[in-house]
């Protein structure tokens, strides 16, 4: 393509290079996004259906959520393997606080559900905590240290509850919150676009954001500059537990009942997916969370629309694969071009 | 006091704490062991310690696999879901061939085997492909790997486990016998045997090393960098096969969930033995101390009867302990 516009003339190469610049800050997530909807619409009428959509919508809050936590960690050049676990112990830890403040005190319903869902993220803070400690000042990889929490997180979670799923939460925190919806949309869909909007103006207006960067792009660099680097490393990690525990307590709510099976290991390869699609590098210092929550809104559409036309669940795993290596392999190649230019 | 006896104290201080880092997982390792043993003497009888070093020897040919990717700053993150397809896969053939003409049981075996082999050199060479050719991080791509051998894995078994796999491949592999020592244990010792000697004798183990210590070094010498990537994921791959192999016999049936904690353990394993996830550091020895020590750990921990659940708490603080000594060692 590049070549056919260098022969039609230099003026003209100018707008291309121009547009392709343009393309490239974005990258080809917006478009393969557009071509996808549009597709999905002309071929399977189903999916402009309005129960779909807000379907589709519910499924990108929750990733959105834990992909934002995900990429904040990326950031700053680590992983976190254990998100899928924390959900599973928020989700539990949330609903058995619940259930047992129920039965002492049933009438202040409004502090029952305020102390299970601070109970919920609070677990998802003590995790995140602990996997950014160990990353910050033992130094450990962070690829092993939330591979050792993953395990405690689960094994946890599955001590809590024996894997029983646990009922009897406040019916107001199910029925209100978890599956109401407020003028017209899901209640998970705002919570999970102010959570964003909060990460977006974090990235972009604070010290913290900046620093996270910062970190990501240049550790060195940056502890050089006096950025006490092992303050926001653990920070991040903080943020991506929280994060990934509020995403515990609105599948609970939306669920209604507590589950050690809630999230797990497919859940946060989703969330590395969408946060890789959205072209968060996996060397740091990039990643944006509003492409973060195109990638989010990307993957649930493509599940969705496998859905509808049927594709085997199972063959749905392999097309998950196949996208998230062709991602990669796009960025690096984009990047190699890059640095010869 | 003089700066030079100051500084023989310190080289004798450092010293000493290199011996004690060596030597700190297999101390933990018997001390562990002898814990047990106190609070449940069957610990050390005799059946006990066979079960023990067979249930090790899968283990050890997965870890082994880890290893050798991880030896060149990679990771295998599908190495479970391949042993999930190969078993299916064994699973299948041999039951197909069996079903059509139950005469040619040899037949069988050897067509089986083979598909299994081919799987998994396709599996690492396909993880080999995106790691050194599109330069795609072993991470993501063994993830990709991951999903894609989940989906084949559930495909072809219809996510149901394939029954029927005839007793003589059990016989075979896993209740067999050569000198009262366990077939697994036998073919284990091969396989660790030919990693070492590829490991230590061949150029293309050397090759691992460098690769992982120094890949601008190893570029820069001339070594076929992407060719000895993906050798090394080949044989990671095939390696997970066998050991696909091995436990199919044993339970006797192809499993599509059969992979599920093993990529986790393998690098468990790996690791608390002492293979360094920086690359370059790490051989067999590290692979069987590590193998031992997560097996008679769980093993310890199932004859006392601990919580299943508790377990796997305590294996993830074995890992996080293992890799904060992996960092005071290579520091």
């Amino acid at each position: 393509m590049v070549n056919n516009n260098l022969a039609s003339g230099h003026l003209h190469q100018k707008e291309v290079n121009q547009l392709v610049r343009a393309i490239s800050a974005m990258g080809l997530l917006p478009i393969m996004l557009v071509v996808l909807i549009a597709a999905l619409s002309i071929f399977e009428p189903r999916f402009l259906g309005i129960f779909n959509i807000l379907n589709v919508l519910r499924e990108t809050s929750f990733l959105a959520i834990l992909a934002a936590g995900q990429m904040l960690v990326l950031i700053v050049g680590g992983f976190d393997l254990s998100v899928g676990a924390v959900v599973a112990l928020s989700s539990t830890v949330t609903a058995t606080v619940m259930a047992n403040l129920l039965g002492i005190m049933p009438d202040d319903v409004g502090l029952v559900i305020f102390a299970g869902v601070a109970a919920g993220i609070g677990c998802g803070v003590a995790v995140g905590l602990v996997n950014g400690l160990c990353v910050a000042f033992l130094r450990v990889s962070p690829f092993m240290v939330t591979l050792g929490t993953l395990s405690i997180t689960a094994g946890i979670a599955l001590l809590l509850t024996n894997g029983i799923p646990v009922y009897g939460m406040p019916k107001v925190f199910v029925k209100s919150f978890g599956r109401a919806l407020w003028l017209g949309l899901p209640t998970t869909v705002y919570v999970a676009l102010a959570l964003v909007i909060m990460v977006w103006v974090i990235q972009r207006y604070t010290v913290l954001g900046r620093y996270i960067y910062a970190i990501g792009g240049n550790l060195q660099a940056s502890l050089v500059s006096g950025v006490s680097t092992k303050t926001y490393l653990v920070m991040a990690y903080t943020m991506c537990g929280a994060l990934a525990a509020i995403t515990g307590v609105l599948l609970t709510a939306r669920v209604g009942s507590g589950q050690a099976t809630l999230g797990g290991n497919i859940v946060m390869l989703q969330s590395i997916a969408a946060a890789v699609i959205a072209g968060v590098s996996l060397r740091g210092g990039i990643g944006r969370v509003e492409l973060v929550t195109l990638g989010a809104l990307f993957l649930s559409i493509v599940t969705n629309g496998m859905n509808l036309v049927r594709i085997d669940s199972k063959i749905q795993t392999i097309v998950l694969g196949i996208i998230v290596i062709i991602a990669v392999a796009l960025e690096e190649y984009g990047n190699r071009r890059k640095i010869r230019e | 006091m003089s700066d030079a006896s100051v500084s023989v104290q310190k080289g004798q201080y450092a010293r000493m704490m290199v011996f004690i880092m060596r030597w700190l997982m297999p101390i933990c390792l018997v001390l562990m062991a002898l814990g047990f043993a106190a609070v449940e003497p069957r610990v050390l009888s005799e059946a006990n310690l066979v079960n023990v070093a067979t249930q090790a020897s899968y283990l050890v040919v997965f870890a082994a696999a880890q290893m050798v990717v991880i030896l060149t700053r990679g990771f295998d993150l599908s190495l479970g879901m391949c042993v999930s397809s190969v078993s299916v896969l064994v699973a299948l053939v041999m039951t197909g061939i069996v079903e059509s003409n139950p005469q040619s049981m040899t037949l069988a075996i050897f067509l089986s085997v083979s598909a299994g082999i081919v799987f998994g050199i396709l599996v690492g060479a396909f993880n080999g492909f995106c790691v050194s050719v599109l330069r795609v991080n072993p991470f993501i791509a063994t993830l990709g790997t991951l999903n894609i051998c989940y989906g084949i894995a559930s495909t072809i078994s219809g996510g149901r486990p394939v029954f029927g796999v005839p007793r003589e491949f059990s016989n075979l592999v896993y209740s067999g016998e050569v000198l009262g020592i366990p077939a697994p244990i036998i073919i284990a010792s091969a396989l660790l045997v030919i990693i070492h000697l590829i490991l230590t004798r061949t150029v293309i183990g050397r090759g691992f090393y460098i690769l992982g210590s120094n890949p601008r070094a190893a570029k820069v010498a001339g070594l076929p960098s992407r060719l000895y990537l993906t050798y090394a994921y080949i044989i990671c791959s095939v390696l997970a096969a066998v050991g696909a192999m091995l436990l199919t016999a044993r339970t006797g049936s192809g499993e599509p969930n059969l992979g599920g904690n093993i990529t986790l353990e393998s690098i468990a394993a790996a690791v608390i033995g002492g293979v360094s996830l920086r690359g370059g550091i790490g051989g067999i020895p590290a692979v069987l101390l590590g193998a031992v020590f997560v097996t008679v750990l769980s093993n310890g921990m199932n004859l006392t009867r601990i919580d299943g659940n508790i377990q796997m708490i305590v294996l993830g603080c074995v890992v996080i302990a293992a890799v904060f000594v992996d960092r005071i060692r290579t520091k």
